[in-house]
């Protein structure tokens, strides 16, 4: 059987295909203004026997694809156990928001921790900081891991964030040195939440901002302990997704 | 297998919101000549006050519309009940604040005392300084002394006149009531459920302001329907749906989303530990102990809110509404800047995963409708694990 699983998140849109347990298609684009288009686009030509849509634009598909949803959260809990069977511990940071979730012995979700409605410290706030300091998100990451010390950057508000950004290179901070006080404050309060649900073990990290190396050496510092991103960090939800499609087998209502 | 069945309270009010319900029957009381007192907690002296021939109003406190008007005056970042009530005082604009006489309030947190502050010159308002280490015999004292004073007040706002007497008689007609109610609970505990939280809602609402007598006819039939319900095989909610309790700060109008939410996510609510759900019918007053403002005052500082501390009973009373009702999991609902719900939320959690193993999740709220795909996520992942 051929099962898709496909992540509607605030800033993308991912497709996983899957087939005697091999990834065998995955597709990445803009989430837009138009979500719906977004995942048609990415799922044309593809073939699939059932598909499971995950992510904030769930629930539009289930209208227009009638088929079964999952949260994002059962989603990376079970994208993570397939590619990291003993890893008991996820972040995921996304477009808009922070996950922690911790799983028991049986690989299965037993806790989990979101930030607050509002986007501070996810991934639109790295790409905002990154704008009002003129770096790519490429250059973003390596620019901070160059400065030898940081600003501190007190507000995780991303207007107050910019706002501060904006009155220390005013006054001559250095580019890098800012940008590392852009990054240790969105790794502090990710790691809080990571501190809250899950004390100790290595973690597992997805999501889009897990391709930022800046973040991933400084939560593994801050923690004392492992960090682990797989190849594809934001792929983990549709896989999981394209997972749950299998387990659940093609039932009656998955009718792509 | 769920089918359409006749609503335990069926009148002209059915499938509206229940406040309609409790004016019509306020302004009847008005009619007769009764004097109203409006209320904003529970730990208001039904008792006394009925006792005094004055009826209790529930005053507004759930909209979303009213916050805008009074953020010209409070802080935003300020609880939204706080903020709604001042909003539905200065626009005018709750039909209850409009028929009561005067307003008791309680110093149950910050946020409201110094709102009151900002109400008392539109309407006779009494403040009742509410002791907050229960345990304390200096508590009941302090209580006990403020009830009396509340009875001072409207006697002298209106020549009411009670006696221990009276007081005792009433206290006797709340406890039928509150017995009533939990008949009612134990129907909700039935697996699978048989009523939804929306039928609940409306008799805890309706029951608040109201005596025993007034509340008999009302809950005689409901519990005849309740039965039948059940030896009909009537089922509410899909089949296997998870049980949801929800505990936390008070919840209705705006904030009903969160209860939306969860249904629309697959799950059934069966018990509304809140003061706007059961917490106001789950004590009983003691009866016949010669001193019946005592009784009320040790009754009233048994009400596990989050202001008192430490408020150890919070948990026990948990544990035994969990041990009925069975619920799948467990919700937390906080509203937003309510410090003392917001911080006593850990100790919650915990003992809802330590002692009963059960998952548990916090939600922390306002009465707009900006987070609501945020809760249905946390939601449906949380149901996803039961």
């Amino acid at each position: 059987m051929r099962t898709a699983g496909l992540d509607i998140g605030s800033r993308t849109v991912k497709l996983v295909v899957i087939e005697q347990g091999e990834t065998v298609l995955t597709r990445k684009g803009l989430t837009s203004h138009d979500p719906l288009e977004a995942a048609r686009a990415l799922m044309e030509g593809v073939n699939y026997d059932t598909i499971v849509a995950t992510g904030y634009g769930r629930h539009l598909l289930k209208e227009h694809l009638d088929c079964p949803v999952i949260s994002e959260i059962k989603a990376f809990a079970l994208g993570a156990k397939a590619i990291y069977p003993t890893c008991r511990v996820i972040l995921d940071i996304g477009g808009q928001d922070t996950k922690a979730i911790s799983l028991n012995e049986a690989g299965e979700m037993s806790k989990f921790e979101m930030n607050d409605k509002c986007a501070a410290g996810t991934g639109r706030f790295l790409e905002i900081m990154a704008a009002a300091l003129g770096y790519t998100l490429e250059e973003f990451p390596k620019a901070a891991l160059s400065a030898g010390r940081f600003e501190k950057i007190n507000s995780m508000c991303t207007v107050f964030a910019e706002s501060e950004v904006i009155s220390l290179t005013a006054k001559g901070a250095a580019r890098p040195e800012v940008a590392l006080g852009i990054h240790r404050a969105i790794v502090s309060r990710s790691t809080t939440l990571l501190k809250r649900i899950a004390p100790s073990g290595e973690v597992f990290f997805a999501g889009g901002v897990a391709l930022n190396g800046c973040v991933e050496t400084l939560i593994a510092e801050d923690l004392g302990r492992p960090v682990f991103v797989p190849p594809d960090p934001q792929m983990v939800g549709a896989l999981g997704a394209a997972l749950h499609a299998l387990k659940s087998g093609g039932r009656e209502d998955a009718t792509p | 297998m769920s089918r359409t069945v006749e609503p335990l309270i069926n009148d002209e009010y059915t499938g509206g919101p229940p406040t309609k319900r409790v004016l019509a029957r306020l302004q009847e009381k008005r009619k007769e000549g009764r004097k109203v007192a409006g209320v904003y907690c529970g730990y208001a002296p039904t008792e006394l006050i009925l006792a005094m021939g004055i009826s209790p109003a529930t005053l507004c406190a759930f909209s979303n519309a009213t916050i805008e008007a009074a953020e010209t005056v409070l802080p935003a970042n300020l609880c939204p009940l706080i903020k709604s009530s001042y909003g539905f005082i200065i626009t005018d604009t709750c039909p209850f604040y409009g028929l009561a006489d005067v307003v008791i309030g309680e110093t149950t947190c910050d946020g409201k005392k110094k709102m009151f502050e900002l109400i008392t010159d539109l309407k006779p308002t009494w403040i009742m300084d509410l002791p907050q280490v229960p345990d304390q015999e200096e508590a009941i004292t302090n209580w006990t002394a403020m009830i009396r004073k509340l009875e001072g007040f409207l006697e002298t706002t209106f020549g009411a006149r009670t006696t221990d007497d009276g007081i005792e008689d009433s206290i006797r007609d709340i406890n039928r009531r509150n017995a009533m109610m939990r008949e009612v609970f134990e129907f909700a505990a039935l697996r699978p459920a048989i009523v939804g939280w929306r039928e609940m809602y409306d008799l805890t609402f309706l029951a608040q302001g109201s005596s025993g007598k007034d509340m008999e006819p009302v809950l005689t039939e409901a519990l005849r329907k309740l039965e039948e319900r059940r030896d009909g095989g009537y089922s509410y909610g899909p089949a296997g749906a998870p049980r949801v309790m929800v505990t936390g700060c008070p919840v209705g109008g705006d904030a009903e989303k969160v209860f939306a939410i969860i249904e629309e996510a697959g799950g059934v609510i069966v018990a509304l530990d809140a003061c706007s759900g059961f917490k106001p019918y789950m004590t009983d007053t003691a009866e016949g102990t010669g001193d019946p403002v005592r009784a009320l005052a040790e009754r009233y500082l048994k009400i596990p809110c989050s202001c008192m501390t430490p408020n150890a009973r919070r948990l026990t009373e948990m544990t035994r509404l969990i041990e009925k009702m069975r619920p799948d999991a467990v919700i937390d609902v906080v509203l937003q800047a309510c410090h003392s719900f917001n911080i006593e939320s850990h100790k919650v959690g915990e003992h809802v995963e330590k002692v009963h193993g059960l998952p548990f999740l916090k939600i922390v709220t306002d009465f707009s409708l900006g987070d609501v795909e945020q809760i249905r996520t946390r939601v449906e992942a949380l149901l996803e694990s039961c």
